[in-house]
C-alpha cells in the first residue's frame, strides 16, 4: 500500500522508516497519475522490506523543496530518513522494483 | 476505457503494414498518424525498389498505400502521442488531453533527427523539463527559459508567462514567433544548457542567461521519452529479430529501428511486428485461461 501523507507525517512516519519510498507528485500531471498505480502494484511486491508514501507538492511545497524537486513525479528512496537516491519521471514496474532493490 | 489489441503509432509504410497484417489476424486495431500518411513519402521523387512499382513517385505510392487501406476499411486516428506508459498489463497512451489504451503497441514514428543539446539530459529533473504544464507548478514566480523547436510551443511559454515574472524564448525556427508582451524572445542558438550552483545557464553564440528552470520543447520526442524505459541505442530503438523491444507487449519497425531507412524494409518490418504482436496477445490469451 502507498500512504498518502502530510507534512507532520512526513516527519513521523517516512522519516522514521528503515527504508521509505516517497512518491512527490502532483494532481494535474499525467505521469504522476500513471505511475501511482504501477507504485501500488511494488508497494505489494516489497511491503515487507519497504515503506511506500505519496506527498502531493502541492500540499507540501516545502517539503518538496526541501528535497529538490524540480520535477514530478519524482520518488525519493529514504534509509532511516537519509536521502539515499532519487528517481525521476515513470517507469515501468520492473525499473521501479530494480531501483529500490539496488538500494536495498 | 475501450481498450485495443494493438495501437500502430505512425503512418509511413511500417505502420501501414503493421496495421493491414493486424486486421488481416482479425486484432481491434487503433492506428494513430497522420491522414498525409508520412511526409518523407510524399516528398520522394522516385522510389526504384519498391517491389510491384518500378520508378515510383512518393505521391503516388502514398496514394496506392491508401487505397490498400480503404480496401481494407481501416482508417487513421489523427492524433499527436506525446506519451507511452508500460502499466504491465497494458499500455496507456496519452494522445492530448485523452488517454486510450491497447494490449500491445507498435511503434512506426519514423526516425527523430537532432540531438539533445550538450548538457540537456544530465541535467534532466535538476532544472530541466520537457512537459511545461506538468512541472511549472515548481517553478512559480521563478525566472525560467523556454527552448522551443517549433512555433507548436509558444502557447506552452504563455502558459508559464502566466505564473512566472521572466520568461526567455529561445526560438530554435526560422519563422519570427508571434507571442505577447509579457515573453522576452531571444532569436540567438542555444548552444548548451549548464547546470551550476542550482541554477540554469543557458549559452547561446552570444552570451549565458541564467535562470532558474529551462523547458526544452520539441515537436517530436526521442523514443526513449515517448516511452519511458524503452532501450534505445541512439535515435533508434533496440529491437530483435521480432522486432520486439526491451519492453514486452512493445514493437518496434521501420527507420525508427534502424538503417538502411528504405521503404521496403520498413513495409516488412511492420509485418513482422505486427505478427510478433499477434503472437503475443494470443500467448497472453492462453496463459489467462490456463491460469
Amino acid at each position: 500500500m502507498v500512504k498518502k501523507i502530510n507534512e507532520q507525517e512526513f516527519l513521523s512516519e517516512a522519516k522514521a522508516a528503515d527504508v521509505a519510498v516517497v512518491d512527490f507528485n502532483a494532481t494535474w500531471c499525467g505521469p504522476c497519475r500513471m505511475l501511482a498505480p504501477v507504485l501500488e502494484t511494488v508497494s505489494e511486491e516489497l511491503g515487507g522490506q519497504v515503506s511506500f508514501y505519496s506527498v502531493d507538492v502541492d500540499e507540501c511545497p516545502e517539503l518538496a523543496a526541501e528535497y529538490r524537486v524540480q520535477s514530478v513525479p519524482c520518488l525519493v528512496l529514504m534509509k532511516k530518513g537519509v536521502f539515499a537516491d532519487q528517481s525521476i519521471g515513470f517507469k515501468p514496474q520492473p525499473a521501479i522494483t530494480g531501483w529500490i532493490k539496488s538500494n536495498l | 476505457m475501450e481498450r485495443y489489441d494493438i495501437a500502430i503509432i505512425g503512418t509511413g509504410p511500417a505502420g501501414l503494414e503493421a496495421a493491414i497484417t493486424a486486421a488481416i489476424r482479425n486484432k481491434k486495431v487503433i492506428l494513430i498518424g497522420s491522414k498525409d500518411l508520412s511526409q518523407k513519402l510524399a516528398k520522394a521523387h522516385e522510389i526504384r525498389n519498391y517491389l510491384g512499382f518500378p520508378a515510383v513517385k512518393g505521391e503516388d505510392l502514398a496514394q496506392a498505400f491508401q487505397a490498400h487501406l480503404d480496401q481494407m476499411g481501416l482508417s487513421i486516428t489523427e492524433e499527436r502521442v506525446s506519451a507511452v506508459y508500460a502499466m504491465g498489463d497494458y499500455f496507456a497512451l496519452q494522445a492530448g488531453e485523452n488517454m486510450m489504451e491497447a494490449s500491445a503497441v507498435i511503434l512506426a514514428t519514423g526516425v527523430v533527427q537532432g540531438k539533445p543539446l550538450p548538457g540537456e539530459e544530465e541535467a534532466l529533473g535538476h532544472g530541466v523539463s520537457y512537459c511545461a504544464t506538468c512541472d511549472a507548478a515548481l517553478v512559480r514566480g521563478k525566472k525560467v527559459a523556454v527552448v522551443g523547436y517549433s512555433a507548436a510551443e509558444e502557447a506552452e511559454a504563455e502558459f508559464l508567462g502566466e505564473i512566472c515574472p521572466e520568461v526567455l524564448y529561445f526560438p530554435m525556427y526560422r519563422e519570427a514567433p508571434q507571442l505577447t508582451d509579457r515573453i522576452t524572445v531571444i532569436p540567438e542558438k542555444v548552444v548548451s544548457l549548464d547546470r551550476s550552483e542550482g541554477k540554469m545557464l543557458v549559452k547561446t553564440e552570444k552570451m549565458d542567461y541564467p535562470v532558474h528552470a529551462v523547458f526544452v520543447l520539441r515537436d517530436a520526442v526521442a523514443p526513449g521519452q515517448l516511452v519511458p524505459g524503452l532501450e534505445t541505442e541512439g535515435p533508434h530503438v533496440r529491437v530483435n529479430r521480432r522486432m520486439e523491444s526491451s519492453l514486452p507487449g512493445l514493437f518496434a519497425c521501420g527507420d525508427l529501428v534502424g538503417t538502411p531507412y528504405q521503404y521496403i524494409k520498413a513495409a516488412g518490418e511492420g509485418n513482422i511486428a505486427a505478427l510478433s504482436a499477434v503472437s503475443y496477445l494470443d500467448e497472453k490469451k492462453r496463459s489467462i485461461r490456463n491460469g
